[in-house]
C-alpha cells in the first residue's frame, strides 16, 4: 500500500454507541462498523449511503469530534486517535468541514469576517488584524467580495452563506476537507455554481474532500473515489468512474436503480430491494443486505461479508459478486 | 383536451409582496403534470392557492379559475373541494400527521367526515386504503402511532389519507423529500400507479428533475412567481424552448453523466426585489436589451408554451 503518501487513512475504525432500550436495558449500536479507507492528496473520496448508514458519525470519527471505539485515524501519517491537547489543536488546522446547512453553521451575531477570520486566530495565532488580508483574498477566492467581510449572514443568500462556509474551511489552508452534503439545501442553479467552485478550489490547493452525500449525480460529478456504506459497513468502494459503470453489490446496485435520472425515456426500478432499511440494533450477524437482497442465500444470514478487491481498487463485500 | 383544472392569471400577493405574478397552468383529466421551479418561484403557492391554504395576510386574485367545469375562484369553491375532490400529499408527512392519535383513527376520522360512514365501515375502508398504498401489515400500522413509523411508512398513510374522499386530483407538494432514494423511488411509483388506476389527476411539485422525468407527463417550469415553460415532459427535456429552462435541464442531465454542468450565474430573486420585464433576464445567456422594458411575448412551438424574448431554437444549445 502507498498508505505513506495518503492524506487520510482510516484503519478498521469502529464506533459502539451504548443506548438505553428499555428501563436499566442497554444495547450496542455498531454506527460505524470495521471500515478502512484511505484518500491521497487532491482525490474526492464520496460516502453514499441512505439515513443510518453511518457515515455522518464516520466523518465525526475523522475529525475526531467522536472518540472511535477501535482503530486509527492517520492524518498525514500522523495519527490523530492518540494525540492530547495542543498537538490536536494544531491539526485540527489541517482538517476542517463544510456543513449541509450554510444558515445554521454561520454565526448570526458574528461578521463573515470574524467568521472567516477565526480559524486563522484559533490555530495560527493571529490577531484580527494580521487575519484580515488573508480572509480577503479567501472572500475573493470563493466568488464574494472583501466588502462581504463587513456583513451579516441573514444578509446573504443561500448560495452566499455556503461560499462563506467554503473560505472559513479552506483559510487555514488544511489537507482534508469533510464536506456533509454541502450543496443539498441549495437551489438548482446555486448548486452547480458551488460544485464548481469546490472543484477549482482543489484543483488551486491541492485539498482531499471527503464528500458525504445521498444525491447520487452530485457524486458522479464530484467524486474520484467512491464508498458505498449500508448500517455501518462498506459494502463496496473502488474509483467512481467504475462503480457508476458497474456497481457489483446488490445495495450499489439498488441505490443506482432507484436514483431518478433526468431522462424521460429511462424509469426507475423502484422494487429492487425488499421493504425498508432495519435498525442497526435489528441487523444480522452476515451480510448487513440480508433480508432485502433479491440475491440473498440463507448462508449470507450468519457469514460475516469482507471487502475483496476484485482488481483495479475495486473492493466488494458479497460472496455472489466476487 | 378540455382540462380538469385550469387556473389563467392567478396573482398572490403577502403583506404587499407580490409572491404570483400571474400564473398560467391547466391539468388534464388522467395526467401528471409536473410543476418544477427554484426555491420562491411559487410552486407551493400555486398549490394552496387551488386549495384556499393560504396564510391569512395573503391576497388572491384569479383572472379564471376552473375545476371539472365548475368555477373555483369562490373560496368556498376551494375549501369544499379540498379532500373530497382534491386530495393533498404533504411535504413532511411525520409532521402532517396527529403525534398524539392512532394513525388509524386519523384515516377513519377522515372517512367517517368525507364519506359519512360509521365507524365499522370506516376502519374497514381505512384497512382497505392501507392495503392500497401497499402496506402489507395493515392491521399493525392502523394502530401505530406516527412516531412508530418511518418516513416512507408516514408518507403512504399521508396518500391514503389523501385518498379518503375519492378525490380527481391529487396535489402532491415535494412528497419525497427527505426520505432515502431507495423509498422514494417506490412512492413515485405507488403515487403514479393509484392516480392511473384510480383514474385521477396528479400535480407534482419538485425541485428534483429526475424525479419529473420519472412520473410526469407534462412539466410547468416557474421562476420568480410565473410560469416561464410549459410542455410535454419529452420536449421540455429534449430542448426546452425557455433559457432558464433549458439551462436547469442541461445542468441535470451534464450532472447525471458526470460530465461538468454550465453556470447560470446569480441568483433567484426575492420577492420584492425589483424585476425586469422578464424575471430571468440579468441571468440569462440569451437576453437582448427588449428583455429588460418589454413583457416577454407566447411562443407556442413544437408542443411547448414558452414566454420568452430569445426562445432556445432547436439544436443550438451544445449539450
Amino acid at each position: 500500500m502507498t498508505a505513506a503518501a495518503d492524506t487520510l487513512a482510516i484503519r478498521d475504525l469502529t464506533k459502539v454507541f451504548r443506548i438505553r432500550t428499555r428501563g436499566f436495558r442497554h444495547a450496542d449500536l455498531k454506527a460505524v462498523d470495521d471500515v478502512t479507507l484511505s484518500i491521497a492528496p487532491g482525490r474526492t473520496l464520496a460516502v453514499v449511503g441512505e439515513s443510518g448508514s453511518g457515515k455522518t458519525t464516520l466523518a465525526r470519527l475523522i475529525l475526531r469530534l467522536l472518540e472511535p471505539t477501535e482503530g486509527t485515524v492517520l492524518l498525514e501519517d500522523a495519527d490523530i486517535t492518540a494525540m492530547e491537547g495542543a498537538e490536536l489543536e494544531d491539526v485540527r488546522g489541517r482538517m476542517q468541514i463544510v456543513f449541509q446547512d450554510p444558515y445554521d453553521s454561520l454565526s448570526p451575531w458574528q461578521t463573515v469576517g470574524r467568521t472567516v477570520a477565526e480559524p486563522l486566530l484559533l490555530h495560527e495565532d493571529l490577531t484580527m488584524k494580521q487575519a484580515s488580508g488573508r480572509v480577503a483574498e479567501m472572500l475573493e477566492r470563493v466568488g464574494l467580495s472583501p466588502e462581504h467581510a463587513r456583513r451579516y449572514p441573514h444578509e446573504l443568500s443561500g448560495g452566499q452563506a455556503q461560499r462563506v462556509g467554503i473560505a472559513r474551511a479552506m483559510v487555514t489552508e488544511p489537507a482534508l476537507v469533510v464536506l456533509d452534503e454541502p450543496t443539498s439545501s441549495l437551489d438548482m442553479s446555486v448548486q452547480s455554481q458551488i460544485l464548481l467552485l469546490l472543484q477549482s478550489l482543489q484543483e488551486e490547493m491541492d485539498i482531499s474532500y471527503l464528500f458525504i452525500s445521498h444525491d447520487l449525480s452530485v457524486v458522479r460529478y464530484i467524486a474520484h473515489d467512491l464508498a458505498v456504506m449500508y448500517l455501518g459497513k462498506v459494502v463496496e468502494s473502488g474509483p467512481a468512474a467504475e462503480i457508476f459503470a458497474s456497481p457489483r453489490h446488490p445495495y450499489t446496485e439498488a441505490l443506482l436503480r432507484a436514483a431518478p435520472r433526468p431522462d424521460p425515456s429511462h424509469k426507475t426500478d423502484h422494487v429492487y430491494l425488499v421493504g425498508e432499511q432495519p435498525s442497526a440494533l435489528d441487523r444480522a450477524p452476515g451480510c448487513p443486505l440480508y433480508g432485502r437482497c433479491p440475491i440473498s442465500e440463507d448462508v449470507c444470514a450468519d457469514t460475516p461479508q469482507e471487502l475483496v478487491d476484485i482488481g483495479a481498487q475495486h473492493r466488494v463485500a458479497c460472496w455472489k459478486r466476487t | 383536451m378540455s382540462a380538469l383544472l385550469e387556473v389563467r392569471g392567478l396573482e398572490v400577493g403577502i403583506g404587499g409582496l407580490p409572491i404570483l405574478r400571474g400564473v398560467d397552468m391547466e391539468v388534464r383529466p388522467g395526467e401528471i403534470l409536473g410543476v418544477v421551479g427554484e426555491t420562491g418561484a411559487g410552486k407551493s403557492m400555486t398549490a394552496r392557492s387551488v386549495l384556499d391554504l393560504l396564510p391569512a395576510a395573503a391576497t388572491v386574485d384569479f383572472a379564471s379559475c376552473t375545476f371539472a367545469g365548475q368555477d373555483f375562484i369562490p373560496p368556498k369553491a376551494r375549501q369544499e373541494a379540498r379532500g373530497h375532490r382534491i386530495g393533498f400529499v404533504p411535504q413532511r408527512p411525520r409532521g402532517s400527521l396527529n403525534p398524539v392519535f392512532r394513525v388509524g383513527n386519523q384515516l377513519s376520522a377522515t372517512l367517517r367526515r368525507l364519506r359519512d360512514m360509521g365507524r365499522r365501515e370506516a376502519k374497514d375502508e381505512a384497512l382497505d386504503l392501507l392495503r392500497a398504498v401497499r402496506i402489507t401489515d395493515p392491521e399493525r400500522v392502523y394502530r401505530s402511532f406516527p412516531h412508530e413509523l418511518s418516513g416512507g411508512m408516514c408518507q403512504r398513510v399521508c396518500i391514503a389519507i389523501a385518498l379518503a374522499g375519492e378525490p380527481d386530483l391529487i396535489i402532491a407538494d415535494e412528497p419525497t423529500t427527505g426520505l432515502d432514494v431507495t423509498i422514494q423511488a417506490e412512492i413515485l411509483r405507488l403515487l403514479g400507479d393509484l392516480i392511473t388506476e384510480r383514474h385521477a389527476a396528479g400535480m407534482l411539485i419538485t425541485h428534483d428533475l429526475g424525479v419529473v422525468a420519472d412520473v410526469c407527463d407534462r412539466v410547468a417550469v416557474m421562476y420568480a412567481g410565473r410560469v416561464v415553460n410549459l410542455g410535454t415532459t419529452t420536449e421540455i427535456y429534449r430542448e426546452a424552448l425557455h433559457p432558464y429552462a433549458n439551462r436547469l435541464v442541461s445542468i441535470a442531465t451534464s450532472l447525471d453523466s458526470g460530465g461538468t454542468p454550465r453556470e447560470i450565474p446569480g441568483r433567484v430573486p426575492n420577492p420584492g426585489d425589483e424585476l425586469a420585464a422578464c424575471a430571468f433576464a440579468p441571468r440569462c445567456f440569451r437576453a437582448g436589451p427588449g428583455c429588460f422594458d418589454v413583457e416577454p411575448p407566447r411562443i407556442d412551438r413544437d408542443g411547448q408554451i414558452a414566454f420568452c424574448h430569445h426562445p432556445v431554437n432547436a439544436g443550438e444549445v451544445p449539450r
